[in-house]
């Protein structure tokens, strides 16, 4: 396992940097930034402006993504915010309130 | 508590982690990290910050106290500056530590509150004590019926003796830096005009007639 995996049950309230992959499982309240991917699984709770690579969102999201990549909003994932990538897909069953734009 | 948290080693935390299951540090956290299981800092990572946590185990840096319900464990490598706290505390060679260590266990939060208080009023005992005395000597011997006449004339003589003693070191004292520091800097300038014309003459004089 390289990267950060914020486990189910931990909180994170502040700034979260780094250049690695981050999973969500638990929660993360601030700013999430990432030089690779960045995952919010089922059970993740993110309150917070995201920068990535790229984005998965399975759980919820309350914040603005940009990613330089992608963003990927699966099922069951909730995004609540403003959306800036080059590519974004939004799975059946996911939930999406706020902006995109792709223009980057 | 099967749930594992990572924090890598390029990732930096500013700010609180708290929660439940166990927490691998590779990375930097900059803030308090209070968890409900295990906390490994492994080499290579730095915590600034208080860690609160069932057991800790440390190979990296930590700046500020460690408190575990469990087992704190310091391993080869670990440098710590804080205070450590838990029943049980294993420090491995190798290992720096800066701070107080207390493996009184029970209820690890309380005790260092409790040690605290222990310290403080012991030299708040002591100081008054010390003030008290000299306070006596020194109001007793103004009014001129004291109620014990015997112990002013006792005590204000040395304390006489020792003002002298202080204003002779004083004078001495007054006396002494400026002619070294005068003699470091600029020695003629200030003898020379000292020294009017005719005043050794004078003295010889005034010596000869005394």
């Amino acid at each position: 396992m390289a990267g950060t995996l914020i486990g189910e049950g931990l909180t994170i309230e502040g700034e979260l940097t780094s250049d690695e992959e981050i999973v969500v499982q638990g929660t993360v309240r601030g700013t999430l930034s990432s030089g690779d991917a960045v995952a919010v699984a089922a059970t993740g709770v993110v309150e917070a402006d995201i920068q990535a690579a790229s984005l998965s969102v399975a759980g919820q999201v309350t914040g603005n993504a940009t990613a330089s990549e992608r963003v990927d909003l699966q099922a069951g994932g909730r995004l609540i915010g403003d959306v800036r990538s080059a590519r974004l897909t939004i799975a059946d069953g996911a939930s999406f309130k706020g902006n995109v734009d792709m223009e980057l | 508590m099967a749930v594992k948290s990572i924090i890598s080693a390029t990732t930096l935390v500013r700010g609180n982690v708290r929660g439940a299951g166990s927490l691998e540090i590779l990375g930097r956290i900059e803030g308090e990290v209070r968890v409900d299981g295990d906390v490994t800092l492994a080499e290579g990572s730095a915590v600034t910050g208080d860690i609160d946590a069932t057991t800790i185990t440390v190979a990296g840096a930590v700046a500020g106290n460690l408190n575990a319900s469990d087992t704190l464990l310091l391993e080869a490598g670990a440098r710590v500056v804080g205070d450590l706290t838990a029943p049980r505390i294993g420090i491995a060679d190798g290992a720096l530590v800066r701070g107080k260590l207390d493996t009184s266990g029970g209820a690890p939060e309380r005790r260092p509150r409790a040690v605290a208080t222990a310290e403080a009023p012991a030299p708040a005992v002591r100081r008054p004590a010390r003030r008290e005395e000299p306070p006596k000597a020194r109001v007793q011997p103004e009014p001129p019926p004291a109620p014990a006449p015997a112990r002013p004339p006792a005590r204000p003589a040395p304390a006489a003796a020792t003002q002298r003693a202080a204003a002779a070191s004083q004078r001495s004292a007054a006396k002494e830096p400026p002619a070294p520091s005068q003699g470091a800097r600029k020695p003629p300038p200030p003898v020379v005009p000292a020294l009017r014309k005719g005043a050794r003459a004078r003295k010889k004089k005034s010596k000869a007639r005394g």
